[in-house]
């Protein structure tokens, strides 16, 4: 089976700027989804570019069911992409955007209008697709713009950022219907900087970092990767010298900074000592007034991964 | 919110449906039309063209009834006679062209730029559509939209004044023909313009910034020029001044402000640049920046 995407050392400069390191990496034939991890700057949009066939790579290959993308209509049209962003024309309408995105890929007559009528009933917006874009939430609005995405019923989805400031409630229902778009056979890749956005959704995951990809990989795979970065604690206590007591004692321990109301712990592995630390709260051995975790961010994390990767 | 489970219908045939240039042209003019700046400019120009008629049929009265042979002579020194009256059809004095102008900087300003604003392209690009047919769609609009306007100042006064004099009517028989391409030379001038600035354009407002700011600002280049150098064929460099300087040389105005040669001169040199700034600026590398 030939693979629905796969990258052969495809890199992207815009001039002199390298935009994307050469990647090499394949996304198998089938239904499924893939989520592309990285912060900000990490070139997350680049590759979608790239598979969107917005670009031509600057070197290597993109393939995207056995063709290059490029200005390619033959794959194009089985190719179905939600940009990032988050903003429509004023007065914009969704039914009629909704009907140009649909004969943009071909649609015409009773076929687009089934199509329509078909795509707004799987994103659940029947109801409020008429209204204009501006009475609508984000997370309608995000919905349309998946809604353009299915119209010509693609294989593979791209979706750039697609959870970006939605309400909690929004990003659940986003991701229901994706799992449920991805076991209808639909190859999803959704990029995101936040790594637990990502890990609730898919199986695996590709992280880039400053244009490279670092890793990829199962999500269990990738948090191995992430127990070996240490993780700042800051510990709110009544007697810092009990924490820093209890703390020496353990392995998972890195370094360690006292502070006036407690002391701040650099630790490694975190999910096996949080459940010790909990355990020492519970039992009165840590006088713990506070627990505030200073780096779980993705930064910290890729910073960590480039530093192991040098 | 149910979520349903995916059902689509079978994927399009490619080439079955309309062209795209079309569907994103049709998309512009229906924003436009069910805009109030749609209705404004259309009040306007109806205003302008019962002018147009009144005009005529003073002219027609003026020749016909023996009451008004009084002031005949007084009103053909007033108004425009001969190859001047027939260019003055579509320019109206320039008031025609300048109303045009305004209409084509506040329409067309954001057609490229609305979608820049908004990263429309970038989306359009991800479907079988090409840089050539997103350029031909707002091509197609900004010269098509000023084209649709003139033609009834084009064929009604022509018309009526068949219909209510004849062949000896103001309006002579062979006037579509001069007119016609006249029109159609200064849409594609107010076009191209509207095009490449919009496309310089990173919002609506500054898209009708801009194509007023090259045709007014081209257009004091080209009289400073023209006034420092006791050369008027600097006003070439203006597109306002091509705009009015069309009619009057395929009218054959005995005396037009601008001859031939500067005229298809700049003419071209508008319609190769603009074309070209709008070509690089809705490059599918532009639309992701």
């Amino acid at each position: 089976m030939s693979p629905t995407v796969s990258l052969q050392r495809a890199s992207l400069r815009y001039g002199d700027i390298l935009g994307l390191s050469p990647t090499t990496f394949e996304l198998p034939e089938g239904g499924g989804i893939t989520g592309l991890l990285g912060p900000n700057g990490a070139g997350k949009s680049t590759l979608i570019q790239l598979l969107s066939g917005l670009l031509p790579p600057s070197g290597g290959e993109v393939r995207i069911f056995g063709e290059a993308p490029f200005r390619n209509p033959q794959v194009l049209s089985r190719l179905g992409f939600v940009p990032e962003g988050d903003r429509f024309p004023t007065g914009l309408r969704g039914i009629p955007w909704l009907r140009m995105m649909g004969e943009l890929s071909g649609l015409r007559g009773s076929g687009l209008q089934g199509a329509m009528e078909r795509a707004l009933s799987v994103v659940g917006m029947e109801l409020n697709g008429r209204k204009p874009f501006s009475e609508m939430s984000k997370g309608m609005r995000q919905r349309m713009r998946l809604a353009q995405a299915l119209l010509h019923n693609p294989e593979f989805l791209l979706l750039d950022e697609p959870f970006n400031g939605m309400d909690p409630e929004a990003r659940l229902l986003l991701m229901d219907m994706l799992r449920s778009l991805a076991t209808a056979g639909r190859r999803i890749l959704v990029s995101s900087h936040i790594l637990g956005e990502v890990a609730q959704l898919t199986d695996r995951i590709l992280l880039l970092f400053r244009g490279r990809l670092l890793a990829e990989g199962s999500v269990a795979e990738i948090r191995e990767l992430l127990d070996r970065h240490p993780v700042e604690l800051r510990i709110g206590a009544e007697s810092a010298q009990a924490v820093a007591r209890w703390a020496v004692e353990h392995d998972e321990l890195v370094a360690l900074r006292m502070e006036e109301a407690g002391a701040v712990l650099a630790v490694r592995n975190p999910r096996s000592f949080l459940p010790k630390l909990q355990a020492a709260v519970l039992a009165g051995e840590l006088p713990l007034l506070s627990l505030d975790p200073l780096d779980l961010n993705l930064d910290a994390v890729f910073q960590f991964l480039t530093k192991d990767h040098a | 919110m149910p979520i349903y489970a995916p059902s689509l219908p079978p994927r399009p045939v490619l080439d079955q449906g309309l062209p795209p240039a079309l569907v994103i042209a049709r998309f512009d003019i229906r924003r436009v039309l069910s805009q109030r700046m749609g209705r404004f400019f259309g009040f306007m120009f109806v205003v302008s063209l019962l002018i147009q008629l009144t005009m005529l049929y003073v002219k027609y009265l003026l020749n016909t009834n023996a009451a008004l042979s009084g002031i005949k002579d007084f009103a053909n020194q007033v108004l425009t006679q001969g190859p001047e009256f027939h260019a003055s059809i579509l320019t109206m004095s320039g008031w025609l062209t300048s109303l045009l102008w305004f209409q084509v900087a506040l329409v067309g300003g954001g057609l490229v730029a609305r979608d820049s604003l908004y990263r429309i392209r970038p989306l359009m690009y991800a479907h079988p559509v090409r840089p050539i047919d997103y350029l031909a769609a707002k091509g197609l609009f900004a010269a098509g939209l000023p084209f649709v306007i003139l033609l009834p100042f084009v064929f009604l006064p022509w018309g009526i004044s068949l219909l209510i004099a004849g062949l000896s009517g103001p309006v002579s028989l062979w006037a579509p023909l001069y007119l016609l391409p006249a029109a159609l030379i200064i849409a594609l001038i107010m076009g191209a313009v509207t095009l490449g600035a919009s496309s310089l354009a990173a919002s609506p407002r500054a898209g009708f910034g801009w194509v007023l700011g090259i045709s007014l600002g081209s257009s004091a280049i080209g009289g400073l020029l023209s006034g420092l150098l006791h050369q008027p064929i600097w006003m070439a460099i203006s597109p306002q001044a091509l705009v009015g300087a069309w009619p009057d040389l395929l009218c054959r105005v005995a005396d037009p402000k601008l001859n031939w040669l500067p005229t298809v001169i700049g003419t071209f040199a508008h319609l190769v640049l603009w074309t070209f700034v709008a070509a690089r600026r809705t490059r599918p590398s532009e639309a992701v920046l």
